[in-house]
């Protein structure tokens, strides 16, 4: 860790180099051969409310460092599948391994706490909170003292609060929010508020990031960020993305693999060309035009 | 464009940009506000400290509302209760066990705590409304075995507690240096609040309050925090009881009713939601509204005919509500929120946005 | 044995009337999500409304339950248009905080209208004596009172099922904002239920204070409802009336085998324990919805 409380050591920005750091030491991968590796596997799960069969029998798994796109028509269960894996619902059957380890029955916040960190669909932002704050809120588990330290704010506390926000700055930096970095997020524009959810769950130190419609209701323009901001979490910091989206340009365009949800079933999976050509998945989803 | 920032301050490092008071007028001002409290009771005179003193017991205990309340969101219709249990941990630690005021002291914040925490577990299954009902539950058993328990607690009769003598030549007995150790204790205790509300905690309460799903997915065990919420929340209500019940040196279980508990929760939003100076604003307002109500009961006595006792004890509940409600009916939002409001047009000055 | 039957029968018609008094927190509950905490006090008002037709002015007894009907829908129709609109769409805090004052408002008001005593009926308006079947002894006034709750119940059940209000009233507690986009007048919706409810209580207020005398007492009626609609689930008609019974033999029960152990008032605890159990168990009461949250 940086000690960034020497005069030398502070800057404005350090262009995602705190952040890469963390995340650095917790990487689930090295070398290029553990790339081709599932991190996370999601095997047989099956989710229903009642009657309704959400999730139908379905296993996927998300290699060391791809962006995986899960698309499907609407209510065919794609954030259900998300909401299962960061252990919001809890499936029926089947079983989901992070690095090999089962946290099928872990609580949301120990699943968080391991690195499957997650956007919402209808953002969720801590409203009260200012940009900066709902930021170093994302760094909750990785802040080191106690609530008494933090009462009695001991010196070390005090660095300690310096750190983390030098850690949310840098992501502002990263996300291109500096002109909002102050306001009450309750009161953004819902572009800005979406990339305030990504800066969130990145201050988290993601080992994998599910992304939950992240471009949904935005202009071009602004997708374009969004998409370029993907790219780069994946490229850069190299975490594997798991990505619902429905613009289908944009997972063409960005997607290593594609998994196809319709009706809680699994339909298909393969690579944007192999998907562009399935038959069921043009029936189900993509239409002919 | 942070607009809360006054004109021309920068920060040059991260220490700078996570500081209360940033500028020296601002520091200078909080020395000299100080500095005034200090001062104020030379000033005042008996009748000025026997209003100052309560206002700070009120404020700690208001405090603690606020960290329940106004930060974790966890409606809390007991407050009181958990104030009453602060002071008679003192009464029955002097009686029974002849501990001294001092020892007394954080003993009647931890056992406030302890009761707190239990009554506060629920809060890892409920949420909203159900959660304030246990709360009210939480008021109706503590009442009921205080007034009950007659071996320990002598019942409905009260018991007596003592202030702290002398320690380092300072003579607590005199209300003066009395107030001065009441002070100095809500000075400590804001201070604490203020630190817990910018760090790790309090930023987990406020995303508790504002989206408990989300808080929970992103890593923040919100039982857990509910329930510390609760636990800290109850110290402050036992050491605001320890100090407000030693100041009267006499605590008795009919000052804590349910109308209690519910005008603190009533001053609290008085005061504004959600901030520190929302919580001392309200237990001002409610010390000195409480002040106006005895000043102005004989002219309503004569009002509503007669100085019949059932006059007075209606009149304050009258008076107490109806400064709630109106107030919330045109400030929902309390005095903190008005006060931002003054101060931001004021650093806008000749714009106004 | 006897006493445990005895106990039962005597709670079923106690209890009749805690359903009538969580009836009228949940019709507001259901349509505006504001828990009305007044409604405690709506009893005292509603009690003191008829004390003052029948023994201070001597109105007959059917005229006065009208003044009484039309006083309590007078009193909602206030409450909710000076007090409870402004507040629509504020902090969740703001319309509770302002609800319990007015409990304490209303006591006030209770406190200068009985000028702080205790008033009995002197003759009761509802038949007095007893029916006795083998060793159980039932008042009259217990009997009718119930039978007058439950037809007070049912029609405000056929209300909401057979009229087009009721539908609307329906329709606003699934959703506000999509009850106004469909054309429905929430806000008159809100004025509705806030009547309906203060006409409920101030009748079960009369009835309160029939059995037990008008004072200020009866507003511990009204707190121990609060239990039965907790109990029940704040959002069912149903949770209501089955944990209203329940909650008056359980009183029943406590003052048969509990009270002789316990010192003090422990018809106001027990329920208390017994809801903060209940809502261990099952955190959203018998009936209560569960919603599924979704993300």
């Amino acid at each position: 860790m940086r000690d960034i409380t020497k005069k030398r050591e502070q800057r404005y920005s350090y262009g995602l180099a705190l952040l890469r750091e963390c995340i650095e030491k917790k990487r689930l991968w090295t070398n290029n051969e553990d790339e081709k590796k599932a991190v996370l596997r999601v095997e047989n799960i099956d989710l229903s409310f009642g009657d309704l069969r959400a999730l139908n029998n379905v296993s996927v798994d998300v290699r060391g460092h791809e962006i995986l796109a899960i698309i499907g028509p609407n209510g065919a269960g794609k954030t259900s599948l998300l909401n299962v894996i960061s252990g919001f619902y809890r499936a029926q059957r089947g079983d989901i391994y992070f690095n090999e380890e089962k946290i099928t029955r872990f609580s949301s916040h120990k699943i968080a706490e391991r690195g499957i960190c997650r956007t919402f669909q209808n953002i969720a932002l801590y409203s009260g909170l200012t940009v900066t704050d709902n930021i170093i809120a994302g760094r909750h588990p990785h802040i080191n003292y106690n609530f008494l330290t933090g009462m009695i704010y001991f010196p070390w506390a005090n660095r300690e609060e310096a750190y983390q926000r030098a850690i949310a700055e840098d992501i502002i930096d990263f996300l291109e929010l500096e002109h909002v970095r102050g306001s009450v997020v309750g009161m953004l524009a819902y572009g800005l508020r979406k990339r305030v959810e990504l800066g969130r769950a990145l201050a988290l130190e993601p080992r994998i990031l599910l992304l939950d419609e992240p471009m949904a209701g935005m202009n071009v323009d602004e997708k374009e960020d969004m998409a370029r901001f993907i790219i780069d979490i994946n490229e850069f910091l190299k975490i594997p993305i798991v990505l619902i989206e429905h613009d289908m340009g944009v997972v063409m365009d960005i997607a290593d693999r594609i998994f196809v949800l319709d009706f809680g079933n699994p339909i298909a999976e393969g690579s944007p060309e192999e998907i562009k050509q399935n038959q069921k998945v043009i029936s189900a989803y993509l239409g002919t035009g | 464009m942070n607009i809360n920032r006054p004109c021309g301050t920068f920060d040059r490092n991260y220490f700078q940009a996570k500081e209360l008071y940033r500028t020296p007028l601002r520091k200078t001002l909080l020395a000299l506000f100080i500095i005034a409290m200090y001062v104020i009771p030379f000033v005042v005179g008996e009748y000025g400290i026997s209003i100052l003193t309560p206002i700070c017991a009120f404020t700690i205990g208001m405090l603690g509302l606020q960290i329940i309340t106004g930060y974790a969101g966890q409606i809390s219709i007991g407050h009181a209760a958990f104030m009453g249990i602060g002071m008679y941990t003192v009464a029955i630690l002097q009686k029974y066990f002849g501990f001294s005021f001092w020892l007394a002291l954080p003993f009647s914040g931890l056992v406030a705590m302890a009761v707190g925490i239990i009554f506060g577990i629920p809060a890892l299954r409920m949420k909203g409304l159900y959660l304030a009902f246990a709360t009210l539950a939480a008021h109706f058993v503590i009442v009921y075995v205080i007034s009950n328990w007659r071996s320990v607690t002598n019942g409905t009769d009260g018991m007596y507690m003592s202030r702290p003598g002398v320690l380092f030549g300072i003579d607590f007995t005199d209300d003066r240096n009395y107030y001065f150790l009441a002070l100095t204790v809500t000075a400590i205790m804001t201070y604490l609040a203020t630190n817990l509300a910018r760090t790790k905690l309090g930023r987990a309460l406020v995303a508790v309050r504002d989206n408990d799903i989300a808080a929970e997915l992103m890593g923040i065990n919100v039982g857990t925090t509910k329930v510390l919420a609760f636990g800290i929340g109850c110290f402050f209500a036992g050491v605001s009881g320890a100090i407000g019940g030693a100041y009267y040196e006499y605590v008795n279980v009919e000052w804590f009713g349910l109308d209690d508990s519910i005008w603190y929760l009533g001053f609290l939003v008085v005061g504004g939601f959600g901030s520190i100076f929302g919580a001392i604003a309200g237990a001002v307002v409610w010390k000195v509204m409480d002040e106006l109500s005895t000043l102005v009961t004989p002219l309503t006595e004569a009002l509503l005919g007669g100085a019949a006792f059932y006059a007075s004890a209606a009149f304050s509940l009258l008076f107490y509500s109806l400064i709630i409600i109106t107030f919330l009916v045109f400030e929902p939002r309390g005095i903190s929120h008005r006060w931002e409001m003054i101060k931001r047009s004021y650093r806008l000055h000749p714009f106004p946005y | 044995m006897e006493e445990i039957i005895k106990s039962i029968v005597l709670g079923i018609c106690s209890g009749g009337i805690y359903a009538l008094i969580a009836v009228s927190y949940v019709v507001i509950y259901k349509s505006t999500r504001v828990f009305p905490f007044s409604q405690a006090a709506v009893l005292i008002i509603g009690a003191y409304i008829m004390w003052y037709c029948t023994i201070a002015w001597h109105i007959p007894i059917w005229l006065g339950f009208v003044i009484t009907c039309a006083g309590g829908a007078i009193l909602g129709m206030f409450v909710e248009r000076a007090f409870m609109r402004p507040l629509v769409g504020q902090p969740i805090l703001a319309p509770i905080v302002v609800t319990l004052s007015l409990m304490l408002f209303l006591r006030g008001v209770g406190i200068l209208m009985g000028k702080g005593d205790v008033q009995g009926f002197g003759e009761s308006f509802l038949p007095v004596g007893a029916w006795q079947f083998g060793f159980l002894h039932l008042p009259k006034i217990q009997i009718y009172a119930f039978l007058l709750c439950a037809v007070i119940i049912a029609a405000l059940i056929l209300f909401y099922q057979k009229t087009r209000t009721g539908l609307g009233m329906r329709v606003v507690h699934e959703d506000h904002v999509v009850a106004q986009n469909l054309g429905i007048n929430v806000k008159r919706i809100f004025q509705y239920s806030w009547i309906i409810s203060c006409i409920i209580a101030s009748i079960a207020g009369m009835l309160l204070g029939n059995i037990q005398g008008v004072g200020l007492a009866l507003d511990a009626n009204g707190i121990v409802a609060i239990a039965a609609v907790l109990f029940g689930g704040l959002e069912s008609f149903s949770g209501a009336i089955v944990a209203g019974l329940t909650i008056g033999i359980l009183q029943m029960l406590t003052i048969a085998y509990i009270a002789p152990l316990l010192p003090g008032e422990t018809t106001m605890m027990v329920p208390f324990v017994f809801l903060l159990l209940v809502l261990f168990i099952k955190p959203y009461g018998l009936f209560g919805l569960v919603r599924i949250e979704r993300l």
